[in-house]
């Protein structure tokens, strides 16, 4: 997942590659992934998340749909 | 997923500390003296955590590219804390990451990528500046690990 000025550089740099558009969302959504995702990596007693806790953090995110969701097999 | 030893989780830790401290990853040889493993027993927790992907090797050896949020290698999306630190993140969200999982003020630095101009995150008292940038996932979540590198 890249950075881009704007939405329309999403664009560019999407067809400049023959790629479909994937999500695009905010810098303070992106935040609000990060902080729960990796705040506590320091910690001796860390777990990686399971399926529904870490779709759960992307939910309260605002970031939701199949784009966002796990396989499960 | 394996099963997870005691011993993995001071292997991480080691790991992480390590990058941060220094910006190198440390061989599993100096992570095995570092905190009294045999060779064998150090060789197998990188390859646990390998295998359930808390960290992930550079392909066909067993040196760390990744330690999430931290990249064992340079990147584009440099942090720099606010006690005078710089480190690498594997991408923006790790970036973003790294500032959280070290619990204080930092920057990202980065580039668009799409006209390279510079762009810059910042994060003061754990909230994070206004920004005009954009944020761009090119796979779904359920293919991010065909190729971690690229999603």
């Amino acid at each position: 997942m890249l950075l881009f000025r704007s939405e329309e550089h999403v664009r560019q740099w999407c067809e400049a590659r023959g790629l479909s558009e994937g999500a695009v969302f905010t810098p303070e959504q992106m935040w609000a992934v990060a902080k729960p995702w990796h705040g506590r990596r320091l910690e001796r007693d860390w777990r990686r998340f399971t399926l529904d806790e870490a779709e759960a953090v992307f939910e309260n995110a605002g970031l939701t749909g199949p784009f966002w969701k796990f396989p499960r097999s | 997923m394996l099963a997870t030893a005691p011993v993995d989780d001071e292997v991480r830790l080691h790991i992480l500390r390590e990058l941060i401290a220094s910006g190198a990853a440390p061989r599993v040889r100096e992570t095995g003296a570092a905190l009294g493993l045999s060779e064998s027993d150090a060789v197998a927790a990188y390859e646990r955590l390998a295998v359930n992907r808390v960290i992930v090797l550079k392909p066909g050896t067993r040196d760390v590219l990744m330690a999430a949020p931290l990249s064992a290698v340079p990147t584009p999306h440099v942090v720099r804390m606010a006690d005078g630190q710089s480190h690498y993140g594997n991408c923006v969200w790790d970036a973003l990451g790294v500032i959280a999982m070290r619990g204080m003020d930092g920057d990202v630095e980065t580039v668009c990528a799409d006209c390279r101009s510079p762009l810059r995150l910042t994060v003061r008292n754990g909230a994070l500046a206004p920004s005009n940038a954009v944020v761009h996932f090119a796979v779904p979540a359920a293919r991010w690990w065909e190729n971690i590198v690229f999603t």
